[in-house]
């Protein structure tokens, strides 16, 4: 909410549309359905037990962990209609030399969904679906609970994220991210690329997202073992109109080797220098990138 | 695991395996750099153990090559995740301060001593290799295959 301006109208009439309306408020949040109250109190065990019924009527997310089979980039294959600044971005654009994520440095939201290597694990409980990411050993927080997002979300890197199931896909909605999220915008055109470059982020375009950077990500089991997630990005300051990239998939792993992990990020003898924009080993001062 | 079922059949899945590889190599290099090494040659070091660090985001394995002209040198080796190495056989007891050990490496692109982990053989006959590279499908079922003996260009 905003702070009152100082020129606001002082007179009865403005106070009592105020009193009317915070009345109106009070009454809208006390009908709203049951499932949307976020629990202020403790839920009795029937409810509860309720909960973990229709918990295991879902599809199956649970069982063992997902490990990403598509490439770390996204593409664009269809071309998006780019703001004005965003187009001079692009035009301005010096694709990165080297991994810009190859120290301590968290990703957040999308990027941290593109890192394969190890897996992710779904836990589910009334009210949250909880994603513990392991490349980077963080854990998003999805409310199933029926809540709305806030206001102001403070920002961070996995932003605020709501959940809700439509059929049998689970929609995750985020919003409220801070600038610092590694944000892919696009790909530069093939033809401007070095032949034969062995990185998977040639041609990737980073850049800044929005404040009001919002995802919408659509995950669905296509069979049992492959897990779809398609992501549609809601950047009006980058896109015209909302993106929707394809879809990443990944395979479910449920051996012992599968399990998730730890991942406490400590040692950074890899940093990216800033002045040659190349990634460089530093063995005297292993903390310089932090 | 088996590694060895002879017959053409074996080959052409070698094939296949490889040229997924080089087709979806793009999946897994994760955390790591793209620039500093080049993955196209494989030098085969052979030194004691000076540093083994299990750590996120990368293992580090610091080797001393003693030269042909009997100067010592410094190699600074990177591996993938502990996650990933792990997965893929790894044990952080695996490897003591003191071990002479066979290591292949990608090198440094600009001839400094330092090189990306591709596959270490220990003293006990155990081999491991780096899981960086592999596809998503291998990194969630183990290393396909082994090599048995090092690969590369012997260093002096």
């Amino acid at each position: 909410m905003k702070p009152t301006p100082a020129n606001a109208p002082r007179n009865d009439t403005a106070r009592i549309l105020r009193g009317g309306c915070c009345s109106l408020v009070a009454l809208l949040l006390a009908v709203q359905p049951h499932h949307a109250r976020a629990a202020t109190a403790p839920q009795s065990k029937a409810v509860q037990a309720k909960a973990w019924r229709e918990i295991a009527s879902l599809p199956d997310f649970w069982q063992g962990t997902w490990q990403s089979v598509s490439p770390i980039a996204d593409d664009f294959p269809t071309p998006p209609e780019y703001t004005n600044s965003a187009l001079d971005y692009i035009k301005h654009y010096r694709p990165v030399e080297d991994s810009p994520f190859a120290n301590c440095q968290p990703l957040g939201l999308p990027f941290v969904m593109n890192i394969g290597g190890m897996p992710m694990k779904f836990f589910q409980s009334p009210g949250m679906i909880a994603l513990y990411i392991e490349s980077s050993g963080m854990t998003r927080f999805i409310h199933t609970d029926g809540r709305k997002h806030s206001e102001r979300p403070n920002p961070t890197y996995l932003g605020e994220s709501i959940g809700y199931w439509e059929g049998d896909t689970l929609v995750v909605d985020s919003t409220g991210f801070v600038p610092e999220t590694l944000f892919q915008l696009g790909k530069l055109d093939k033809s401007a690329l070095a032949q034969g470059d062995p990185s998977p982020l040639s041609g990737v375009i980073f850049g800044k997202h929005g404040a009001n950077l919002r995802l919408v990500e659509r995950m669905r089991l296509a069979d049992f073992k492959t897990l779809e997630i398609q992501t549609t990005i809601y950047d009006d300051t980058v896109f015209k109109r909302p993106y929707t990239l394809p879809s990443r998939r990944y395979i479910r792993g449920i051996e012992r080797r599968n399990d998730p992990q730890e991942w406490a990020c400590t040692d950074n003898r890899d940093y990216l220098d800033p002045t040659s924009g190349k990634l460089e080993y530093n063995s005297k001062d292993k903390a310089q990138n932090r | 695991m088996k590694f060895t079922v002879p017959g053409k059949k074996m080959k052409f899945k070698c094939l296949a395996v490889a040229i997924a590889v080089i087709a979806c190599s793009s999946v897994a290099n994760a955390h790591h750099s793209f620039a500093l090494f080049d993955r196209s040659r494989i030098t085969t070091l052979s030194g004691t153990v000076r540093e083994w660090k299990w750590a996120n985001p990368h293992t580090w394995l610091t080797v001393v090559v003693r030269k042909a002209d009997g100067a010592d040198e410094e190699w600074a080796l990177v591996g993938s995740s502990p996650n990933m190495m792990s997965r893929w056989g790894w044990n952080a007891a695996d490897i003591a301060v003191g071990d002479k050990v066979l290591v292949d490496i990608f090198p440094a692109r600009d001839g400094k001593t330092i090189g990306a982990l591709k596959t270490l053989f220990l003293p006990g006959g155990k081999v491991l290799a780096d899981p960086a590279g592999a596809m998503g499908e291998a990194l969630a079922s183990g290393p396909a295959t082994l090599p048995t003996k090092p690969e590369g260009v012997p260093y002096k």
